[in-house]
């Protein structure tokens, strides 16, 4: 077994998850994807995973209302750390993120350094 | 089989008007080794005895065996990274002036036409992952569009040869492709899902305005096959699918200053592009 940390990527736009991906991935991060919040919590029921990246406008389940079912599930699925990636940036969009259950939020576009860093520091990987 | 009878001056003529009328694609006597090769090929496909014979029931199944005909004449010779420069201008030039009125989140609409088998598309995904940091910023979506539908099929399918990966550094194809057998391989799942593809004549404007407009579009190399006439078309279809603003890269040898006045020229570093003005009215 190894000591890979796993995060479960949701994002509609499939060069957004890509892009992520191939940023996380060569820094020692396992990765699954998931198209919307629908997917997410799906995939969530079968495999824990160490970190969400989380869209907010998605079809089908938005990453907010996402992050508030998530929180209602059972423990440990409910605790599971979510990182949520916006365009959005405005001081009621983060009121909103917070208030959802989201730990962290990053104003697309996201760069590189702070990618890695807020995801190593959320899912507890050494740096 | 016996070899395949050339074609009289008479029957080329008829076959080249036919075409003509039906996707503005322009054969002369300079083409006609390319014309017969693929006739004799579609005429052995559909067991036909005579050219007469298979222009009747190319007449006669026009929906079927057009589509046939046209997949066995359009060049679809290409590869990823093609004529790089324009990828770079794209990236330096065109999209920095394109977001600059736009706000996060936006859309950002670029068309390839035509695509080919989608080397042109996914190598437009792949230059902006590798070259923009604002991929995550707004809506990018990639149109593939072509007139034959095999290609698009193949195109979908994502699977490539040797040949197509050619221009791409090994650091690239180990990126975005996992390797099958036989030297080929396929492209990553989410770069393929970045790209719509969809059958489109460029001189039938039914079937261009249906996709909207866009920021960019890539239009390289495929006005050279039609005449005047239908180039002026085309060109004009092209400019209502173009938003206000928005730019068509052509192919290094072509220039739209000889096809149509309605576009303006600018001359980017890299490369040489058309632009519909911005405040450039509807064309009719």
């Amino acid at each position: 077994m190894d000591n890979l940390k796993t995060i479960l990527i949701v994002d509609d736009a499939s060069l957004v998850r890509l892009y992520y991906r191939s940023i996380l991935e060569p820094a020692g991060f396992r990765i699954e994807e998931a198209l919307n919040g629908v997917e997410a919590l799906e995939k969530l029921q079968s495999a824990a995973v160490d970190l969400l990246i989380v869209d907010i406008n998605m079809p089908l389940m938005d990453g907010l209302t996402m992050l508030e079912t998530l929180r209602q599930m059972a423990l440990p699925i409910a605790a599971t750390p979510a990182l949520i990636t916006s365009t959005e940036s405005a001081d009621k969009d983060f009121a909103a993120a917070r208030a959802a259950g989201a730990n962290y939020y990053l104003v697309k576009p996201v760069d590189r350094d702070s990618l890695l860093e807020v995801a190593a520091m959320l899912c507890g990987a050494p740096q | 089989m016996a070899e395949a009878a050339p074609l009289s001056r008479e029957e080329f003529q008829q076959l080249c008007d036919y075409l003509y009328r039906r996707t503005g694609m322009v054969f002369t006597e300079t083409k006609r080794y390319y014309v017969e090769r693929r006739v004799h090929d579609r005429m052995a496909a559909t067991s036909s005895p005579t050219f007469s014979s298979y222009f009747g029931r190319l007449r006669a199944n026009a929906q079927t065996e057009l589509e046939h005909f046209i997949n066995a004449f359009t060049v679809n010779e290409t590869y990823f990274y093609r004529e790089d420069d324009q990828l770079a201008c794209l990236t330096k030039d065109l999209l920095v002036e394109r977001t600059r009125a736009k706000k996060p989140g936006a859309s950002i609409r670029i068309w390839s036409a035509p695509c080919s088998t989608g080397e042109e598309p996914y190598s437009i995904g792949m230059w902006l992952l590798e070259n923009w940091p604002r991929v995550d910023d707004y809506d990018i979506e990639i149109l593939g569009s072509d007139i034959d539908t095999q290609v698009l099929a193949h195109a979908q399918a994502g699977i490539f040869g040797k040949r197509a990966l050619m221009r791409l550094s090994p650091y690239l194809v180990a990126k975005y492709f996992s390797p099958l057998q036989d030297d080929q391989w396929k492209i990553l799942d989410e770069l393929r899902d970045s790209v719509r593809f969809s059958s489109v004549n460029l001189v039938e404007p039914n079937d261009t305005r249906r996709h909207g407009q866009f920021d960019v579009i890539f239009c390289r190399n495929v006005l050279i096959y039609f005449d005047d006439t239908s180039r002026r078309i085309a060109a004009e279809n092209l400019y209502e699918n173009l938003l206000p603003g928005g730019f068509i890269c052509l192919g290094h040898t072509e220039s739209m200053s000889r096809i149509s006045p309605l576009f303006e020229v600018r001359r980017f570093s890299d490369a040489i592009v058309y632009q519909r003005p911005a405040g450039g009215e509807g064309h009719g």
